[in-house]
């Protein structure tokens, strides 16, 4: 079986997951407060953005940091107990599947969720925009071309913090270690993005996207600088170690 | 007997050693912030409590509400893997003592989570604060309120694992409920009753009026909690 294949089958795996459920109703609960409390945003001229700005960051800004690597953690766990239970990983391992591939297909259904994820966030964003711009009488919506390649780079700074969720999920079989390390690595991620070395910690680096476009967009809010060296180099090697470490551990605990 | 069969199912789980590295972790994140730059804190004004609970306390609640919501999960998880609640089912004792045993559980390691994190701020406090008696009182109060509003989210997050099937559900409506306390303004009182929402209300600078009405609510959401698991146990059962 090629990846395709195997990916295809990952997919069916987690048809009844309530994945999506999960993902839709944690974009309503960002959203909602966001256009009950719209009218917050016209008041920000000591921080020097605009309204339409604001509600954009305000709410891209709640999803970054705690609700969008939340959510990963969540997918991890679907994707490993959906295998553990009546031990459907002992059969996969059985087939002559390669077990790399395996790991890599059950991290390109992860990769996509993230992206789901997105999607829906940036859908929400703009139902949420009319629905307050109506609200409000004043138009809350950006234009695409601003919102869709953010958006699209949110996405991909996020790749390592997604690698990272899958090598603690793979890697650690216990599953309140697992667990407990994904939700809990998040929680410093504000206080090390505050420090130099933001770059080694990739669960920071979505909120520390949304914040640099925060410094851009509001005139007195401090200017952070995401350098793409040495940050670059550093994420894709974190990414790439992880997904090794993690192709090469898949169902280890298993075949013993 | 419930309570020692429980203790024995959480053997193999790394149930104990989860909350005691979280219980170290939580207490190291005061001491960390504080001892990077004691000077920040040394010349706020305030009582030590008020400063310290200020700059750790948000956090350390919703690393206590994490832990709490993936504990109860595992809990839980033990028993609807290999179908152990249908033979718990089977035998004579009531399905509602499993729900009072896993408590037993989860609730002394909440306390140990909170004794810890108390520790680590006393320490802060009498370290770099120059706290005295009186201040590290007003520390332990602090500290006893935030350990009462958690009772609520606690036994929430067990009647959400205990209704889910699969863990990643109750995981996901966990994570869910964390996520919209942080959303709801700390200004509206009704919003703030939500038990997820409870904990990160902070004591010192809170009228005594309010402070006894978040206790009373915080009483009474947990006794509301442990009644609707009894109905829920009890509907399922009329059902299965």
């Amino acid at each position: 079986m090629n990846i395709f294949t195997l990916t295809a089958v990952e997919f069916k795996k987690i048809k009844r997951s309530k994945i999506l459920l999960i993902l839709i109703a944690a974009t309503l609960i960002l959203w909602f407060p966001n256009i009950l409390n719209a009218d917050l945003n016209f008041d920000m001229s000591d921080i020097g953005i605009s309204p339409e700005n604001s509600f954009f960051i305000q709410g891209f800004m709640g999803m970054a940091w705690f609700i969008y690597p939340a959510v990963m953690v969540v997918a991890t766990v679907i994707l490993v107990q959906t295998e553990r239970t009546n031990h459907g990983i002992l059969k996969m391992l059985a087939l002559p599947v390669s077990t790399p591939l395996l790991c890599l297909a059950k991290f390109i259904v992860l990769a996509v969720a993230a992206a789901a994820f997105i999607l829906f966030m940036t859908a929400g964003y703009y139902i949420a925009a009319a629905a307050a711009g109506a609200l409000n009488d004043y138009s809350f919506i950006l234009a695409p071309d601003y919102v869709l390649p953010f958006a699209g780079k949110l996405y991909l700074a996020s790749l390592p913090m997604v690698s990272v969720f899958w090598l603690i999920a793979v890697c650690i079989s216990t599953p309140i270690f697992s667990v407990g390390a994904g939700l809990i690595s998040i929680v410093p991620s504000v206080l090390i993005n505050n420090t130099k070395a933001w770059f080694v910690y990739p669960m920071g680096y979505p909120f520390y996207l949304v914040m640099t476009e925060y410094g851009e967009v509001a005139e007195n809010i401090g200017k952070s600088q995401m350098d793409p060296i040495p940050w670059i180099p550093v994420a894709v090697g974190i990414t790439l170690i992880c997904l090794l470490i993690s192709c090469l551990c898949f169902g280890r605990a298993e075949r013993r | 007997m419930s309570f020692r069969l429980e203790c024995k199912k959480i053997r193999r789980t790394g149930l104990a050693a989860a909350f005691l590295a979280g219980s170290v972790i939580a207490a190291a994140l005061p001491v960390i912030n504080t001892a990077a730059r004691p000077d920040t804190f040394s010349s706020m004004t305030g009582s030590p409590a008020a400063i310290l609970s200020d700059a750790n306390l948000q956090m350390i609640s919703m690393l206590n509400l994490l832990l709490i919501t993936a504990g109860a999960c595992i809990l839980y998880h033990i028993e609807y893997a290999d179908n152990g609640l249908q033979k718990i089912q089977s035998l004579p004792v009531r399905e509602s003592g499993l729900f009072i045993g896993k408590c037993g559980i989860l609730l002394p390691f909440v306390l140990m989570m909170i004794l810890f994190e108390t520790a680590s701020l006393c320490f802060c406090g009498w370290r770099w604060l120059d706290a005295g008696k009186e201040e590290l009182i007003e520390m332990l109060q602090t500290l006893g309120f935030t350990l009462l509003l958690t009772l609520p989210a606690t036994v929430t997050a067990l009647v959400i694992a205990s209704a889910c099937r699969n863990m990643w559900t109750a995981l996901g409506i966990g994570v869910l409920c964390v996520f919209m306390a942080t959303m709801l303004s700390t200004d509206n009182f009704i919003a703030s009753l939500f038990p997820y929402a409870l904990p990160f209300q902070i004591l010192p600078g809170m009228e005594t009026e309010r402070v006894i009405h978040y206790c009373i609510a915080a009483v009474c959401e947990t006794a509301a909690a442990c009644a609707a698991e009894i109905i829920h146990l009890k509907v399922r059962r009329l059902f299965a």
